[in-house]
C-alpha cells in the first residue's frame, strides 16, 4: 500500500477511536478501551521483534514489566516529574533490551526463548528481592499518577486517561510502522528472510538486531509506565505466564508481521475477555481453547477467519 | 569443614537428581520433535495432583506411583495430538507450538484450580522418617529421591539406546524423512515421545509434592528451571541435560553455602549467559543439530 493511502486509513482509524468516549460514557467501558490500547502498544511492538525481526524476545513483557517498574521507583523515590518519568521508563526497558540482547546476539530461535524468558524471571526475581524499594511481593502501592494542571485526567469517566492512551498508541503506531517501512525495516526483515544473504549484502546482525530489540522496547516501557500510572500499583503479576501468553496470542492471532494485526487482535480480545467476564474462573479455560482452537484452524490468525469469512458472504452472495 | 563437604554433597545431589527429572522429558521431546512443550511444568503439577488424588482415595502409596505415571503418559498422548500433531510441518512450527503448549499451560493450570481449588496440599514422602548422614540431618524422602532419579534415568538411556523403539526414537530425532522411508511410524512415535516425558514429568512433580507444599501453579518455577537446565546442556542428547541438571545441582549448592540462597539465581544466570557466549550449543552439545 502506498503510504499517504495508508497514513490516511491510520488517521481515519484513531479519528474513529477517538470519537468512541461520546458514544461510550460509561467509566467501565472507557476502562476496558484503556486497557486494550495498552496491550495493542504491547502486542505491536512485540510483533516488530518476533514478526518482522524473527527474533523470538519471550521477555518482551519483562520489558513492559521494567516500565512499570520502573515509572514507579522514578515517581517515588527521585520526585521527577511524571511525564519525564513516563520517557524515562520508556529509556530504562530500552536499555534493558540493549543489555538482553547481547548474550542472544550468537543464538537462534529456541535458544533465544530461553534465555530471554530466563531474562524475564531474573528481573522478577531481582524486584521481588528488593522488597525495599519494590514491596516484593506485595507490589507498589499509591504510584504517582500523571497530571495536567487544572485537569483531573481521572475525573469524567476516566475522559483524560483516556485520550493519553489513544496518543500513545497512535505515536507507537505511527514510529512502528514508519521504521519497518524503512530501509532499516527492510534489513530486519532481510535478515530474518535470509541471514547470510543478508549479512554477506553488508547488513550487521549485530546492530540490526540491537535495533530492532531496543526499538520495540522503548514504546513498550512507556506502556508500562502508563500502566503503572493509570493503576496506581505495580505488582510482578505483569511478569507471569498468563499475561505473557495472553498477548502472544494477541500477536500470533493477528497474524505476524503486519503491527495492525496485533493491534486489532488485541482489541479484539480485551473487549471479547471482557463480555466473559460473568463466566469467572473459565475465562482463562474458554480463552485457551480458543487460542488452541484458531491457531489449529486459521494458520494465519484472525486474518485467516476474517479471509474465510467473507469468502463464505461473496460466495453466498453470487447464488441467486 | 566435613559439616560443609556434606551439606553441599548432599544438597547437589538432590537439587541435581531433581533438576534432572525436571528436565529429561522437556529434553526428550525436544531431541525427538524439535519442538519445545511449555506445558512440561503443569504436567508436573498434574502428575502430582493425580497421586494426591489416587491417594485420597486410598489406593496403596505404591500403586499409586504406577498408576500416575501411566495416566499422565495418556495425557501426554492427549497433549501431543491436540496441539503438537497439527501443526507438523507448518513452517513457524517452533512459535506456534510455543503458543499452543503455553495455551494448554493455562488450561490445565486453571482447569487444575477449578477441579481441586487453591488451598494447597501435600502428598506423602516416599518413604517416612529423617536419618542422619556425616552429622547432617537428611529426610529419607531426599535420600530416595537421589536414589531413584539415576535408576530411572539408566533405564531411559538402556531403552534410548539399547531397544528397537528407543533407537526408533533417536532416528526420528535425527532425520524425519529417513524415518518415514524405512517404514517407522513417525506419529506413533511422536505419542510415545510425548508420553515417556509426561511420565517423568509426574514422577518429578510427585517428589516435590513429597517435600513442599503443592498448588496448582508450583510447575512454573520447574518449568523454569528445566529450560535453564537444557540450555546449559545442550539439546543435542539426551545425557547433556542430565549431566547439566548435576552439575547446576552442585553450583547452587556451592553457592547457597557460600553466598546464600539471596545470590544464587543471579549468580547461576550470570554464568549461563556467560556460558552461552562461548559456547551456545550448550556445554555438552554438539554443533551437528544447528541452533535453530
Amino acid at each position: 500500500m502506498d503510504w499517504k493511502r495508508e497514513a490516511a486509513l491510520v488517521l481515519v482509524a484513531f479519528a474513529v477511536l477517538a470519537f468512541l468516549p461520546f458514544v461510550v460514557p460509561d467509566s467501565y467501558s472507557r476502562h476496558v478501551l484503556i486497557m486494550a490500547f495498552i496491550y495493542a502498544v504491547v502486542a505491536s511492538n512485540w510483533d516488530l521483534s518476533l514478526g518482522y525481526g524473527g527474533v523470538f524476545n519471550f521477555g518482551h513483557l519483562a520489558l513492559f514489566g521494567i516500565g512499570v517498574y520502573a515509572y514507579g521507583l522514578i515517581t517515588k523515590f527521585a520526585g521527577i516529574d511524571p511525564w519525564l518519568a513516563l520517557v524515562l521508563s520508556g529509556a530504562a526497558s530500552t536499555f534493558a533490551a540493549i543489555v538482553v540482547t547481547i548474550p542472544i546476539l550468537r543464538l537462534k530461535g529456541i535458544y533465544i526463548i530461553l534465555v530471554t524468558f530466563g531474562f524475564a524471571q531474573l528481573v522478577m526475581q531481582i524486584i521481588l528481592s528488593q522488597s525495599d524499594y519494590t514491596g516484593g511481593t506485595q507490589g507498589m502501592v499509591r504510584i504517582q499518577t500523571l497530571y495536567i494542571p487544572g485537569v483531573n485526567l481521572i475525573r469524567d469517566g476516566k475522559f483524560g486517561y483516556f485520550y493519553v492512551a489513544l496518543a500513545i498508541l497512535l505515536t507507537s503506531t505511527i514510529f512502528l510502522r514508519v521504521l519497518v517501512r524503512s530501509k532499516t525495516g527492510a534489513s530486519i526483515v532481510a535478515l530474518r528472510d535470509n541471514e547470510e544473504y543478508a549479512i554477506s549484502r553488508g547488513i550487521s546482525l549485530v546492530r540490526q538486531r540491537v535495533i530492532t530489540l531496543a526499538a520495540s522496547a522503548f514504546f513498550t516501557g512507556i506502556a508500562g509506565a502508563f500502566y503503572a500510572a493509570y493503576q496506581r500499583n505495580a505488582s510482578v503479576d505483569v511478569f507471569g505466564m498468563s499475561l505473557a501468553t495472553i498477548i502472544l496470542s494477541m500477536v500470533l492471532l493477528g497474524g505476524t508481521s503486519t503491527i495492525y494485526g496485533a493491534i486489532a487482535a488485541s482489541f479484539v480480545l480485551t473487549i471479547f475477555a471482557e463480555f466473559m467476564a460473568d463466566f469467572g474462573a473459565w475465562r482463562p479455560i474458554i480463552t485457551a481453547l480458543l487460542i488452541i482452537a484458531v491457531m489449529l484452524v486459521y494458520p494465519a490468525g484472525l486474518a485467516g477467519v476474517w479471509t474465510h469469512i467473507s469468502n463464505l458472504v461473496r460466495a453466498k452472495s453470487k447464488k441467486p | 569443614m566435613m559439616d560443609a563437604a556434606s551439606q553441599i554433597l548432599f544438597g547437589g545431589l538432590f537439587q541435581g537428581s531433581l533438576y534432572a527429572m525436571m528436565a529429561v522429558g522437556l529434553a526428550l521431546i525436544w531431541t525427538t520433535i524439535g519442538v519445545f512443550n511449555f506445558s512440561h511444568g503443569v504436567m508436573m503439577m498434574l502428575g502430582a495432583y493425580i497421586a494426591w488424588q489416587l491417594n485420597a482415595w486410598s489406593i496403596p502409596y505404591f500403586i499409586v506411583l504406577p498408576l500416575a505415571m501411566i495416566i499422565m503418559a495418556g495425557a501426554g498422548w492427549l497433549l501431543q495430538a491436540s496441539v503438537v500433531r497439527p501443526m507438523i510441518g507448518r513452517p513457524n512450527i517452533v512459535l506456534v507450538v510455543v503458543i499452543t503448549t503455553l495455551a494448554a499451560a493455562s488450561l490445565i493450570e486453571n482447569g487444575a484450580l477449578e477441579i481441586w481449588g487453591p488451598r494447597s496440599k501435600q502428598l506423602p514422602t516416599l518413604i517416612a522418617g529423617n536419618t542422619e548422614i556425616f552429622g547432617i540431618g537428611v529426610s529419607l524422602h531426599q535420600i530416595a529421591i537421589i536414589v531413584i532419579t539415576p535408576i530411572i534415568l539408566l533405564a531411559l538411556w538402556l531403552f534410548l539406546n539399547r531397544t528397537r523403539l528407543g533407537l526408533a526414537l533417536r532416528a526420528v530425532a535425527q532425520n524425519e524423512d529417513a524415518s518415514l522411508l524405512v517404514g517407522l511410524n513417525v506419529t506413533a512415535l511422536y505419542g510415545l515421545a510425548f508420553a515417556i516425558a509426561a511420565a517423568l514429568a509426574a514422577l518429578a512433580g510427585i517428589f516435590m509434592g513429597g517435600y513442599r507444599f503443592m498448588s496448582p501453579v508450583m510447575g512454573a518455577d520447574p518449568l523454569l528451571k528445566a529450560l535453564i537446565v537444557v540450555v546449559f546442556g545442550g539439546l543435542s542428547n539426551i545425557s547433556g541435560p542430565i549431566f547439566a541438571a548435576y552439575l547446576i545441582g552442585f553450583f547452587e549448592a556451592i553457592c547457597s553455602y557460600y553466598f546464600g540462597l539471596y545470590w544464587t539465581p543471579a549468580l547461576l544466570f550470570a554464568v549461563l549467559i556467560l556460558m552461552l557466549m562461548v559456547r551456545p550449543e550448550g556445554l555438552f552439545g554438539s554443533r551437528a543439530r544447528g541452533l535453530a
